[in-house]
């Protein structure tokens, strides 16, 4: 059976950093797997590799007997894959909804010619969208936040937002960089409870996560990556508890 | 024969044209910064040496100040225009419209000053041929040789060589890393323009003393030395002076097929086919 | 009165050609200094179609032009901006100066240097416009249309997008967008707009020539939509009628003329700078 996402050889050097080491490892589906590892270990490299926005200078990705080499980033969207981004990157000057509404996949009136000469066919299939963009904000509990500006939204609530709009593309393999960092205790408990939500609906989430109480409640499987290559694969239990790893990680106990 | 006598002044213009890109590249690895104001600076050498001269001042000492004025002027607009902005976090669109500005005021104030009308340097030699077999070629063209070759082996000295020259490179590869250790991007920015607006007053005083003055004679050769820098790879200084030259030389020989007037045509078209099939360049700079 | 509907025409399709560069640079974040060249080839088109041997009409021209200038657009901006934002800066001086040497030399085509005299009066479907204040009618009825399709666009999700992509590009191809073809279609409206106002250009000074279509004029369009505002009805509107009256005003200062046109870029030169450093929002708009 071939596996839901299959990384395979990725090798990448930035000028002198050779980032990824011949770096493969799979993701079965309707698991959460963590990314853990030290600062510098290419897990968002790994992401940006998954997700189109760096080709690498060798290795393959293959989605669900799919080759995403060489696709651009929206294609691999539709292919079925999204992801957040450790610095958020949302739209600060727009509403959250309007930050949801951006990732709906094919709306009605997002190139100019419809929306000039079909304004009310635009105007109804728009508000269809809004309903299904509140919905997905009410499924993170934001919903009550829907026509704030992104400003104006609280770490904890814009965290939440990079869910959304991700949720709203309709991916089902979600790629999520760092989604608990910089949270407060109850925020965080928010957050680990939306991940397993989104399991319980059918959806796989490959998270990065540096904290280890998230990566041990949360994870079905983890990956331990260090200087380009996977160094170890297990349950949160094992992979933990091991020394070693310890010792890459911190340079002392876990 | 023609060919070779086109060949000839085209090595001619493309030495002061490697300049004008050598300057532009420089300005443009480092800061990131579209500089079109740079086409202005490069005018008003030639304007400003021309009134030295005129006031009787011996060349060289005109081509001194007007350096240094240059400079001056460049280092002005880095300090209190782009710097200021910066600071401000303004958006790379800010940026470009601010030094279209500076050009349209540079460009303005000339022709209201000098009229728009094409002045000639008041320099007897400036004309006097010397033949070099079927060629014939006047005292200032091989002036703009023998300048712009020196300029181009100066600047790859001074960029390889010195430590200025290697904090600037530093600076061009790496901004933010530079940005936290003490290499003061900032700072670097404003010799990077000033020397760099130093460099361009060379051909802005040379090609006037062959061709004459005119105020809006800066934006076509930038346009042209832009092309040169991105097909010779942004970051090489050898790739934009080899590919100006080049250029140069095939807009001159193209006047044996197409008339003058369409030149920019066939500028263009080069750049066209460099977008299409190499937009990194060819000598991509490590 | 005569003189009070001139200028509202000719700002009127100057806000046309705002709307055009407020798409292009205000809302998609391209620099262009060839709005001008694109406004030229509007107003060639539709002089060249209406003095044929079997002239066409003014509506059928106008949509040749306006269609003219978005293939224009798209050819121009889509290899250009697929490499990066700073490709396009170059490309679209080349544009500007290869249109000014187009409409300087192609003597054949467009007139040359000396211009294109005898364009015939417009006509809207029969019914001639020959007076000023008929012409004034029309221009506002465009403009209406133009605001209007402005404003739609804003509302739809493309206006959305297009809002997006300013602030974070790689966000939205993250979100499953495709950037590149949005901002080709900012750019092919864009062109539609232009051509347009190129085209009642044309008929309402029965002469054009190559020097209103040149980069001091691209620089010009820049100007207005910088003053005015960006990416705002309000922007588009007030800026070129502000602009427009510039000229005006300085004739109570005493310029002598043969600085004058160089006095006027110096002001919309030092406008730019102004506003860049004090105002990037400009007077009705939002920040470029």
């Amino acid at each position: 059976m071939t596996a839901y996402l299959q990384v395979a050889g990725l090798d990448h050097s930035f000028g002198g950093l050779h980032a990824l080491r011949a770096c493969s490892f799979t993701i079965e589906q309707g698991r959460i797997t963590c990314l853990v590892g030290p600062n510098g270990a290419g897990k968002t490299t790994i992401f940006n590799v998954i997700t189109g926005f760096l080709r690498p200078d060798e290795g393959s990705v293959v989605f669900r007997g799919r080759t995403l080499n060489g696709l651009r980033p929206q294609m691999i969207v539709h292919a079925g894959i999204a992801r957040t981004f450790q610095n958020l990157r949302l739209f600060t000057d727009l509403s959250a909804l309007d930050n949801v509404m951006v990732g709906i996949a094919r709306q009605f009136g997002e190139e100019p010619l419809g929306a000039i000469f079909r304004p009310l066919h635009t105007a109804r299939a728009q508000s269809r969208r809004r309903q299904e963009a509140i919905a997905t904000l009410e499924h993170v509990g934001l919903a009550d936040r829907a026509h704030d500006l992104v400003r104006n939204l609280s770490y904890g609530e814009q965290k939440l937002l990079t869910v959304a709009r991700v949720l709203a593309t309709g991916a089902e393999l979600l790629l999520l960089d760092e989604p608990a960092s910089g949270l407060s205790a109850s925020a965080l408990d928010a957050v680990m409870a939306l991940l397993r939500r989104l399991q319980s609906e059918g959806k796989t989430l490959l998270v990065v996560e540096h904290n280890t109480r998230v990566v041990q409640q949360i994870a079905d499987d983890v990956l331990f990556l260090h200087q380009g290559h996977l160094m170890a694969q297990g349950t949160p239990e094992r992979i933990i508890s091991d020394p070693a790893l310890a010792e890459i990680y911190f340079g002392g106990a876990l | 024969m023609l060919a070779l006598q086109l060949l000839a002044t085209g090595l001619v213009t493309g030495c002061a044209l490697g300049v004008v890109a050598i300057s532009f590249s420089l300005v443009y690895a480092t800061t990131k910064i579209f500089h079109v104001a740079h086409a202005g600076i490069y005018t008003l050498g030639g304007y400003l040496a021309w009134s030295l001269v005129l006031y009787g001042a011996p060349l060289l000492i005109a081509v001194l100040i007007s350096v240094a004025a240059c400079a001056a002027l460049g280092a002005l607009i880095q300090s209190q225009l782009y710097a200021r902005l910066e600071r401000r976090r303004a958006t790379h669109l800010v940026v470009l419209i601010a030094s279209l500005g500076a050009l349209a005021v540079m460009q303005n104030i000339i022709a209201a000053v000098y009229t728009p009308d094409i002045l000639q340097f008041p320099i007897e030699w400036s004309s006097r041929m010397v033949s070099v077999g079927a060629i014939r070629l006047d005292y200032t063209q091989l002036l703009t040789i023998l300048v712009s070759l020196a300029a181009y082996a100066g600047t790859m000295l001074f960029a390889h060589g010195t430590i200025l020259g290697k904090r600037i490179r530093a600076v061009a590869s790496n901004p933010m890393l530079a940005d936290i250790t003490r290499l003061q991007p900032q700072t670097v920015y404003v010799y990077v323009i000033a020397i760099a607006s130093a460099l361009v007053c060379l051909p802005g005083i040379l090609v006037p003393l062959d061709l004459g003055l005119q105020p809006y004679n800066g934006v076509t050769p930038l346009l042209t030395a832009t092309i040169a820098m991105i097909a010779g790879g942004v970051g090489s200084i050898t790739g934009a002076f080899v590919l100006s030259v080049a250029i140069a030389v095939v807009q001159n020989l193209s006047l044996l097929v197409i008339p003058g007037e369409w030149s920019i045509g066939v500028t263009f078209f080069i750049f066209v086919i460099f977008m299409l099939f190499r937009p990194t360049g060819l000598f991509t700079a490590r | 009165m005569d003189f009070l509907y001139s200028y509202i025409v000719l700002a009127e399709i100057y806000v046309l050609l705002g709307l055009s560069t407020n798409l292009l640079v205000g809302i998609a974040g391209i620099f262009s200094v060839s709005q001008a060249a694109v406004f030229g080839v509007g107003a060639y088109i539709v002089a060249h179609f209406m003095m044929a041997p079997d002239p066409l009409s003014f509506i059928p021209s106008l949509a040749i032009a306006a269609v003219g200038c978005v293939a224009l657009n798209i050819l121009v901006t889509l290899p250009a901006l697929r490499v990066s934002g700073d490709y396009f800066v170059v490309t679209s001086f080349g544009i500007q100066l290869l249109a000014t040497a187009v409409f300087t030399n192609w003597t054949a085509g467009t007139g040359g240097a000396n211009g294109l005299p005898g364009i015939p009066p417009p006509d809207l479907l029969g019914l001639p416009i020959e007076t000023t204040a008929q012409y004034a009618w029309l221009c506002t009825g465009a403009v209406v249309l133009g605001c209007l399709g402005f404003f739609l666009i804003m509302r739809a999700p493309f206006g959305r997008l297009l809002r997006a992509i300013r602030e974070d590009e790689t966000a939205v191809a993250a979100a499953g967008k495709n950037v590149l073809r949005a901002k080709v279609s900012a750019a092919a409206l864009a062109g539609a707009f232009a051509g347009t106002a190129g085209g009642l250009y044309a008929t309402f000074l029965s002469f054009i020539d190559p020097s209103s279509f040149d980069l001091d004029a691209s620089i010009l369009l820049l100007t207005m939509v910088v003053v005015g505002g960006a990416r705002t009805l309000a922007g588009s509107i007030i800026g070129p009628f502000l602009l427009l009256a510039l000229p005006q005003l300085l004739t109570l200062v005493e310029i002598p003329t043969t600085i004058a046109a160089a006095a006027r870029q110096l002001i919309y030169g030092l406008l730019l700078i102004m506003f860049m450093l004090f105002r990037p929002q400009g007077l009705a708009g939002e920040r470029l």
